[in-house]
């Protein structure tokens, strides 16, 4: 057992001083390598912590929305309906809820106005990311433009808190009487409703109750709401396929290259150790350790840059594809969350290909016959 | 920063995470339904980035 | 001892240019003497160097270790003979390593790394503890009188100097049988001279040692106790040096 051990720690010896010879080719290969796994962790550190959040916070979304529809697009519900689903059995209470979009010339953002009942007329709690965009603060006045055409000041009665930025960045809070004033909304009707509901299990049928009893109205339940997250950043979709695609086949050109083949050099160095007594297995372990160490190396380095540039840095780097074209984007730190499974996918796909392309070209070399080294 | 999300999330009975702020399908992806991006006219192919990134989940693109 | 019956080794069978280098030779290499095998190139000398060295396997025949020297066979302590011609090519591997040590005609040396990485090299796969492997070659290197180049790259050493590594490596292993392939062809008269003192050394510490050469130098030293004439892969004659 020791022997063994001992013969690897002597061929790991030697590998390692193989690779520091060839040092500017092992180097390159390795920030590649490097640079490859770094790409796909962070993507995946930052999907997989994401949906997570995503997860979590919305767990207290509103067990069902009902929304109308007409002619297949979303309309203005009449609250007249509220009444009638309130009677459903196993409906606790129905909240209708009352919110829209603003578009801001000036900045060109898109803001989320919604109607909260303890606010005074006249104010507005904004959104930390609107306070950013706009450079308003609690106190000062925000400018909306109603529909009749005039601009209304609102004052600022509160900024809504950083650590809740992920739910409210872009919020816009009035009270009722001055949401339906800005944008002349009919009296009557809500932009949707807001179901609470005693029993988990009884959602779906209640939502068929609701899509029967009113064949013009869209329930949404609370699973559906959580589902959508867990599919943003599809890795079947888009953008994610182009840049895992890219990865990929980045990372398949380059172990292609390894794999392609083994220098003179390094040829006449395992004929020359095959001479002196070191058998094919020998040579192949050889090999397997030049391919394992820079594989290691690169995973560990590419997978913890990965996760320092995604939760300590909040990922900076992604931050330009993530915004697209909206001006506001909200800031938030992600709580790290590691999957293992993804990480054990990721070192399979990449470290086992990687060291099995070192071995084998060397395969071939390995299996010269000691007395060639006689001749040459 | 989560429970002063969760907090917000209940309080005001919200349903999505404010990510994607360009259209109202990226901004409320859970209240928008496979024709939303289509809203605007009938040949609207998929113009914001965001949009690649916040697809239609599965169960709704496979629904009958 | 080294004893070999009826040995033939041809290459290429069944291709189109095939060639018999090893045509039925006996033979017996004496324990703790200095053999040398002197014939023209083309002769078989290099192949029956592997031959007897555990590289390579001969086509048709036997060869027989026998004696106290045979190592790195399990059990091998206790056999006072083996067998070698049909062994699997793990246990040939292993009785080559521990007890063969050859010197190359162009030294073979691996460029690039130290003289004294070089002196290891052989007995890495033994498992042997890395730590007693480097005593034991810089022990060998200032046996040589080499030790002060041990961390310099082979590159950068003279021909003889760079003879005498490859002497400290071939000992790595302690083997009981030096094999030398024209050891002198690029040597000059002086460090030729001092090889063959070497080799004398080698005698006196009970090892067998086996040299091709046509070097008379070698061949008509008085160090020598056998001389096997080769020719066409014959042996001519064989006997006791004059």
């Amino acid at each position: 057992m020791n022997r063994s051990i001992e013969r690897h720690r002597n061929i790991l010896d030697f590998a390692l001083s193989s690779l520091l010879r060839r040092k500017g080719k092992n180097v390159s290969l390795w920030v590649m390598y490097t640079l490859v796994v770094f790409l796909i962790a962070a993507i995946v550190f930052y999907t997989h912590a994401l949906k997570r959040e995503a997860a979590l916070i919305l767990q207290g979304a509103p067990d069902i929305v009902v929304q109308k529809m007409v002619a297949g697009r979303h309309d203005l519900v009449p609250v007249g309906y509220v009444e009638k689903i309130a009677a459903i059995r196993g409906v606790t209470a129905v909240r209708p809820r009352l919110w829209g979009y603003y578009y801001d010339a000036v900045t060109g953002a898109n803001f989320t106005l919604m109607a909260s009942d303890d606010l005074p007329p006249g104010t507005a709690d904004i959104g930390n990311g609107i306070a950013r965009t706009m450079r308003i603060a609690e106190g000062d006045f925000i400018p909306i433009r109603a529909v009749p055409g005039a601009t209304t000041l609102f004052q600022v009665r509160k900024v809504l808190p950083y650590a809740s930025e992920l739910a409210s960045s872009d919020l816009i809070l009035l009270s009722e009487g001055d949401l339906r004033a800005l944008f002349d909304f009919p009296r009557g009707f809500a932009t949707d409703l807001a179901l609470t509901v005693g029993n988990p299990a009884e959602r779906a049928t209640i939502a068929a109750k609701i899509a029967a009893q009113f064949p013009d109205s869209r329930p949404i339940l609370n699973s559906e709401i959580l589902r959508t997250y867990d599919s943003i950043f599809d890795w079947r979709g888009g953008m994610m396929v182009v840049m895992l695609g890219v990865a990929v086949f980045s990372f398949v050109i380059f172990a292609w290259d390894k794999a392609t083949g083994l220098s003179a050099e390094e040829r006449k160095e395992i004929g020359i150790l095959k001479s002196v007594g070191w058998e094919t297995g020998d040579v192949l372990l050889l090999k397997f350790w030049e391919g394992a160490v820079v594989s290691l190396a690169a995973f560990l380095c590419g997978v913890i840059l990965a996760y320092v540039q995604v939760f300590f840095f909040s990922a900076s780097l992604f931050e330009p594809a993530l915004k697209g074209w909206a001006v506001l984007y909200p800031r938030f730190k992600l709580v790290p969350d590691v999957d293992p499974y993804l990480l054990a996918v990721l070192f399979f796909l990449t470290v086992v290909p990687y060291t099995v392309a070192t071995i084998i070209p060397s395969w071939r070399a390995a299996t010269v016959d000691p007395d060639a080294a006689m001749r040459s | 920063m989560r429970e002063a999300s969760r907090l917000m999330v209940q309080q005001l009975q919200l349903t999505d995470l404010c990510l994607f702020t360009e259209a109202r399908y990226t901004r409320h992806p859970s209240m928008a339904d496979l024709h939303s991006a289509f809203q605007d006219h009938p040949l609207a192919l998929e113009h914001f980035p965001s949009g690649s990134l916040a697809t239609p989940p599965r169960f709704r693109r496979e629904r009958p | 001892m080294i004893a070999l019956h009826d040995v033939t080794k041809s290459f290429n069978i069944g291709k189109p240019n095939p060639f018999t280098a090893v045509r039925s030779v006996g033979l017996t290499i004496a324990a703790a003497r200095l053999t040398v095998l002197k014939g023209p190139s083309g002769s078989g000398k290099t192949t029956l160097l592997t031959l007897i060295g555990c590289m390579a396997r001969p086509t048709s025949g036997r060869i027989v270790l026998s004696g106290d020297g045979i190592a790195g066979f399990p059990g091998g302590e206790e056999m006072r003979e083996l067998d070698i011609t049909s062994l699997p090519e793990r246990f040939l591997a292993g009785i080559r390593r521990a007890t063969f040590g050859f010197i190359f005609q162009h030294f073979n040396l691996v460029r690039g790394i130290t003289v004294l990485e070089n002196v290891m090299l052989p007995a890495y796969p033994t498992g042997e503890r890395h730590g007693e492997v480097r005593k034991r070659a810089v022990e060998l290197l200032s046996l040589f009188n080499v030790e002060r180049h041990a961390h310099s790259r082979v590159d950068l050493l003279s021909g003889g100097e760079t003879q005498r590594v490859a002497i400290a490596r071939a000992l790595i292993n302690r083997p009981s049988v030096i094999v030398a392939d024209e050891p002198t062809a690029h040597l000059d008269t002086d460090l030729s001279r001092e090889f063959m003192e070497i080799v004398g050394s080698f005698k006196r510490e009970g090892k067998t040692v086996l040299i091709a050469s046509h070097d008379p130098l070698v061949c008509e030293s008085s160090r020598v106790d056998t001389v096997v004439e080769m020719r066409d892969g014959r042996i001519l004659r064989s006997g006791s040096a004059p």
